[in-house]
């Protein structure tokens, strides 16, 4: 019943999402368990743990400050860090030939290619049968790439920063908002909306 | 009024805070800087005055965009306190091999979540604005998947882990003894919490077994539209079977230790 199909968000996104619904019965498993198959045994185990844990009373440990340094300089280390460097960009390498290319060979345009790529869309509300097809197309994992879609959008460039007006990134928009207002033909609109999760 | 989350449910709808948690929020808006910071370090859910994480990640979050550095580390320094606290709970030295450094790791796990959070990954930490404790346990899980044990520390019976089609008649009459021949005492709230608490030190295969069944789950069905344990463990109903009169011999032993301390 635990099909692998790769999903747009990670096993960590997803059993954060179960954690915080109201009730954790068997139908709210049930549902999980369907939607995220790929993740049903870390499904499982959380459900659980969940129980479990609430069963624990949590009382007071004498312990050292050595636990909360440690955690604080790993803090400060990564926050010094742009999340960039340590996120690929699957579209960095290709060409502008390259671009349409894979736009054309998404049956997509374009505009929902850039889109993507400067992350002006909800990676969360990206069907996961359409996340494959557009990393098998860069040869990179779903992994890599939902990795890259989930960062904050990217400043766009190119624009005149001669205005009165701070630059600024612009605000994410649902794939289905993307999908409408691209200038997709209809049936490209319509392939598409059938992808969803 | 407190700046309203970013995440999205699946259905593309925000996330919202739970009301006594946005009571939280309004309330301490009204006391200074100062006497708030001092309530955040209670850490005792028992004492009077004490803040739920959720409110703390909220302050957090708003002294890092606000550049109040001092205030942020602060509020770091005793939201991983508390979650030390809660990790020595779960991953106690006495369950699981090489515990501490497990714990360690798992509090810089999160010591990047936050990071990252900082760095504008949107929306990473608006989880643990409305459950933090149901969040954390998510997060543990996923981490310990990953950097755990692959076989938590165990009451020797549950070192018993052959999935073979044949049981033992002792251990099938030591099944049948736990639940008293009567299923309907996974019913009695009583013996759940006590069966409930207990089943964390199973091994993983009879733990998920006795879980399932908790949650109400039936083993096995003709109907195949019906979500089994069997079907969604991928396996033969009678290893299933098999998981949970093992796990109930393992149980009772435990429920005997416990109850005779």
């Amino acid at each position: 019943m635990i099909a692998e199909h790769p999903s747009s968000r990670s096993e960590e996104e997803v059993l954060l999402a179960f954690s915080v619904e109201p009730t954790h019965d068997r139908k709210t498993l049930e549902k999980y368990l369907t939607d995220y198959p790929e993740h049903g045994q870390a499904l499982i185990t959380c459900s659980i743990e969940l129980m479990v844990d609430a069963t624990r009373n949590v009382e007071i440990v004498a312990t050292s400050e050595k636990a909360v340094d440690r955690a604080w300089q790993r803090f400060q280390s990564a926050v010094g860090q742009p999340e960039e460097a340590s996120v690929i960009n699957p579209f960095a390498t290709l060409n502008p030939t390259a671009f349409k290319s894979l736009a054309k060979k998404l049956n997509i345009n374009n505009l929902l290619l850039i889109r993507l790529r400067d992350r002006a869309i909800d990676a969360a509300t990206i069907p996961r049968r359409f996340v494959q097809r557009l990393s098998t197309e860069l040869g990179a994992t779903t992994d890599a790439v939902m990795d890259y879609l989930r960062n904050p959008p990217a400043m766009v460039s190119g624009h005149s920063f001669r205005s009165a007006v701070k630059p600024a990134v612009t605000e994410q928009i649902s794939f289905e908002k993307a999908v409408e207002t691209s200038q997709l033909t209809h049936d490209q609109q319509e392939a598409l909306k059938a992808l969803k999760d | 009024m407190p700046e309203p989350l970013k995440r999205k449910r699946k259905d593309g709808v925000l996330y919202e805070r739970p009301p006594e948690i946005e009571d939280w929020l309004r309330r301490l808006e009204t006391v200074d800087v100062a006497e708030r910071l001092r309530q955040f370090t209670l850490l005792s859910r028992k004492s009077p005055g004490y803040v739920p994480s959720e409110a703390l990640v909220y302050y957090l979050r708003r002294a890092w965009t606000e550049g109040m550095q001092g205030d942020f580390e602060k509020i770091f320094r005793v939201l991983m306190k508390r979650i030390e606290q809660s990790l020595c709970s779960a991953i106690s030295d006495s369950r699981m091999a090489g515990a501490r450094g497990i714990r360690e790791e798992i509090m810089d796990r999160f010591a990047e979540r936050i990071a990252k959070d900082c760095g504008g990954r949107i929306g990473l930490l608006d989880f643990y604005e409305i459950r933090f404790d149901k969040a954390f346990v998510a997060f543990r899980t996923s981490a310990l998947r990953q950097i755990g044990p692959s076989v938590v520390d165990m009451v020797p019976l549950g070192a018993d882990r052959d999935d073979g089609l044949e049981i033992s008649a002792e251990v099938e009459a030591a099944a049948a003894g736990f639940l008293g021949g009567d299923p309907e005492k996974l019913d009695d709230p009583a013996f759940r919490l006590e069966l409930t608490a207990a089943i964390g030190r199973l091994p993983d295969d009879q733990k998920q077994v006795i879980g399932l069944l908790l949650q109400g789950f039936q083993i096995d069905s003709k109907d195949k539209a019906v979500m089994t344990i069997a079907r969604i463990l991928q396996c033969d109903e009678r290893t299933v079977r098999n998981r949970r009169d093992r796990a109930c011999k393992t149980l009772r032993v435990i429920l005997q230790e416990e109850n005779a301390q």
